[in-house]
């Protein structure tokens, strides 16, 4: 390892150390709704607080999308996904027409079958926004905020949110499930923003809130001077503490916004939504609600030309990769237990052989540590790209997050280079690969994780 | 205004300051120069795209096909292109007048003459993109939205800043230093207008890449600089993308609030191409019927500059950039805090899609591709 990789497995250390400051760590606090007796709220990893039925798997809802040629999803108090197998493309996204036979149809699982209702028993009985819709079949599906609910095919666990990725960008992305929650506990003017560092606390406009270090608790110490780069975050007069929110007296009659008891900042330089360029001040923190998990101590992180990637351990940057089908029902498929056809497209022009070239998949070391549930090893079978069994012969110990193989790209030379950043349908949005994004000081992505 | 650009180089009015003036971009296009009829530079018409491709290969006679082998297919072509033949026409621009500079410093057959008359125009970009919808004045979708997102986007934010300037008018030794900058750009009520005087933070670390130094002189109030590659970010979309000319000059007209010209160079085609599919989907190339499988046959077989030493076929060609700048000060506390310039990382040019990129798929030297449409012939390879 030369002395450049060093410095930038320092800087992961940093970077990581420095969001473990006192306000993250603990875990999103929700407010509490009238919920059904079967449904529970499951803090998760990633996404915050999620409702989850009995057994502790999450509940999604699937909102109606305008595509670029028409609407998919749910209307309310309806559900559209069905026990009926989709076979061709619907031409939601041009320019392609619809009507083509979709790949490997033979396994292609039908919308209901990759999304299993949240069916609701005879016995249910509606509560606060809690509904109860009737499917197509005549069975029961429960609703929250009149949008049907469903489970996941793939998540196994309590807390596994495999189904929606919030890292997903969404410009032209499919008409991609979403996790039903409880709100996040913050007072009006507040939001809760999922990074891929974890769940930022932003304003309503979605610009970032800070900390200091200069101040005690309770008070602050930034005069009139500093409050110039420093904007406090005044409350209204009617503003009240909350949960972990409370109020500071900043001068008489005039009430700051604190957190877990630091008074609470906007950066005037940021420049645009969820930014982290503040954090460069010394002394000066965004704040979290909860962290995401460090990722392995294996990779790095280099500057790009507009922020922060992972990377391996070479320097190389991390992608992910994103699959929807243009199928009405607009099914996942950037999973390696479904179709590849669409991946190996892309990366290897119909061959997976060059696909293992092209974007190779990240080897984990045989002292490789999982971290979180977001971060895991996985068997890959090569000559597939499908999972392998253990001790398949030939098969490679990838890193994987969200359940998912994180991969390189053979066209990056030198660390920083996103070369294989969206490359892929609809800038990658759609199927294709997205670099693995840690921080961004140039665009105001929806959601700045790795894409 | 005379007075200001004369007596006014050295008082606290003018932006000349100690010598040094700055500029940020403020618009930016392929140089193209159209005729108002378009048979005249275009005499078959404009070129096909994506939708009209697809419908000519798959026509809708109610056949059941695959996606795979069809939508699929298309992308991948798109994604990994090659100099095979073909399968549809190429229309070039034709014509005999055109914007740019005259690279090489002779006057070829394939060469283009200016608007002015002068002759000895290298833009053989202008041949590929001239009947492309997009790249049109009139209809140019990418043409507009490229130039949108200069002004709009912070990441695209490039400045030059001219020093050793003895006034606006002739200076016989200037340097000019490409930075990229931090901020907005200092607009009218309007929010689209953008004036003159505001200020920028040079990024000395995400845009440490982007810094780079040219050599060049002001004569009749043109700046002129001497050939050095430039590497510039050019984002679309809120894709990280960027842009390399090899032997990129300036020629630009300065005035105390604005600079106005052209770059010209040879822009590296696998860069190029790059940019353009990573930030502009099949769907918005569709709407200007940009067929990119077509036109990087046509990139590649225009190609006139800087031959790979391995095959010996040109890997970048000839273009110039209409290019806009408007006057701005750059804040000394941030030029204080550059990295020294052997620290700065090195910006190379894409290499191209590592794979599957076959090489009997290639051009061997000069030859060319039998199915083109080229009006192309005797093209000039460069040394870097």
């Amino acid at each position: 390892m030369d002395l450049r990789w060093r410095r930038s497995a320092l800087r992961l250390t940093v970077i990581v150390s420095a969001l473990l400051a006192p306000l993250a760590m603990a875990s999103e606090a929700y407010r509490p709704v009238p919920m059904p007796p079967e449904v529970r709220v499951a803090a998760t990893e990633l996404d915050g607080p999620v409702f989850t039925d009995s057994k502790g798997h999450t509940l999604y809802q699937w909102p109606l999308l305008q595509m670029r040629n028409g609407v998919t999803g749910d209307h309310l108090g309806t559900s559209e996904c069905n026990e009926a197998r989709t076979d061709v493309s619907a031409g939601l996204m041009s320019p392609y027409p619809g009507g083509l036979r979709l790949p490997d149809l033979s396994e292609h699982p039908s919308c209901a079958k990759m999304w299993p209702p949240f069916i609701a028993g005879a016995a249910a009985k509606p509560v606060g926004k809690w509904t109860v819709i009737t499917r197509k079949d005549g069975s029961r599906q429960w609703a929250y905020d009149d949008l049907p609910l469903y489970t996941f095919y793939l998540d196994k666990h309590a807390g596994d949110v495999l189904g929606a990725r919030s890292d997903r960008p969404t410009l032209d992305a499919p008409a991609v499930r979403r996790p039903a929650g409880p709100p996040p506990d913050v007072p009006p003017g507040f939001a809760v923003k999922t990074m891929s560092t974890g769940r930022l606390l932003v304003t309503e406009q979605g610009m970032s809130v800070y900390y200091s270090d200069g101040d005690a608790h309770g008070k602050s110490s930034c005069d009139a001077t500093c409050a110039e780069t420093w904007i406090p975050l005044l409350a209204p007069n009617l503003g009240r503490a909350r949960g972990e929110f409370t109020l500071i007296e900043r001068s008489p009659g005039v009430n700051q916004w604190a957190f877990r008891g630091r008074p609470l900042y906007r950066y005037a330089l940021d420049g645009g939504s969820h930014r982290l360029k503040g954090s460069d001040t010394s002394g000066w923190h965004n704040v979290y609600t909860q962290l995401a998990p460090r990722p392995p101590a294996e990779f790095t992180v280099q500057d790009t030309t507009a922020g922060q990637v992972l990377a391996d351990s070479s320097g190389k940057t991390i992608y992910s990769y994103f699959c929807g089908d243009d199928g009405v029902d607009q099914l996942e498929c950037d999973h390696p237990g479904e179709t590849d056809a669409y991946r190996i497209a892309v990366c290897g022009g119909g061959d997976a052989a060059r696909c293992l070239k092209t974007f190779p998949y990240v080897i984990a070391s045989a002292k490789a540590v999982p971290s979180g549930r977001s971060w895991s090893v996985m068997l890959i079978d090569p000559a597939s790209g499908r999972p392998a069994l253990a001790g398949q012969p030939g098969a490679l110990r990838v890193w994987a997050y969200r359940d998912r193989p994180v991969y390189t790209y053979a066209g990056d030379h030198s660390p920083g280079d996103v070369n294989g950043d969206s490359h892929g349908e609809f800038r990658a949005e759609r199927n294709g690969y997205k670099a693995f994004w840690l921080r961004d000081d140039f665009f105001s992505r929806d959601q700045p994780g790795p894409g | 205004m005379l007075a200001l650009l004369s007596a006014g180089a050295h008082s606290e009015e003018s932006p000349l300051r100690g010598g040094t003036i700055a500029y940020a971009v403020t618009n930016l296009r392929w140089a193209t120069y159209l005729k108002p009829e378009m048979r005249v530079d275009c005499p078959q018409g404009v070129n096909d795209g994506p939708r009209e491709q697809f419908k000519s290969l798959y026509p809708d006679d109610g056949t059941v096909r695959e996606l795979a082998d069809t939508q699929l297919q298309r992308e991948v072509d798109s994604w990994y292109p090659t100099t095979a033949p073909d399968r549809f026409p190429f229309r070039e621009a034709g014509g005999v007048v055109a914007i740019g500079m005259n690279l090489d410093g002779k006057v070829g057959p394939n060469d283009f003459t200016s608007p002015e008359g002068v002759p000895g125009v290298d833009n053989q970009l202008y041949r590929a993109l001239g009947c492309i919808n997009s790249y049109r004045d009139a209809h140019g979708t990418n043409d507009e939205l490229n130039s949108y997102e200069v002004v709009k986007e912070s990441y695209n934010r490039w400045l030059i800043e001219i020093t050793g300037v003895e006034n606006l008018t002739n200076s016989p030794h200037v340097e000019v230093n490409v930075y990229r900058g931090l901020d907005p750009l200092h607009t009218d009520a309007t929010g689209k207008g953008i004036l003159p005087g505001g200020t920028q933070r040079i990024d000395s670390r995400w845009g440490a890449r982007f810094i780079q130094h040219y050599r060049g002189r002001i004569v009749d109030g043109v700046l002129e600089t001497e050939p050095a590659d430039l590497a510039f970010p050019w984002s679309v979309f809120e894709v990280v993308a960027d842009e390399y000319i090899h032997g990129a000059r300036f020629r630009l007209k300065l005035t105390p609030t604005a600079a106005e010209g052209l770059i010209g160079g040879y822009a590296d085609i696998e860069t190029w191409y790059l940019q353009l599919m990573r930030s502009q989907s099949t769907h918005d190339q569709s709407y200007g019927q940009l067929s990119s499988i077509s036109l990087y046959k046509a990139l590649r077989r225009l190609a006139d500059g800087y031959p790979d030493p391995r095959t010996g076929a040109n890997t970048a060609i000839s273009s110039a950039l209409r290019a806009q700048f408007t006057q701005v000060y750059i804040l000394p506390a941030s030029k204080a805090a550059l990295p020294a310039t052997a620290s700065l990382p090195h910006y190379s040019p894409y290499a191209g899609p590592p794979f599957p990129r076959s090489a009997s798929d290639e051009l061997q030297g000069h030859e060319k591709d039998p199915a083109s449409s080229s009006s192309g012939n005797g093209q000039v390879a460069l040394k870097p």
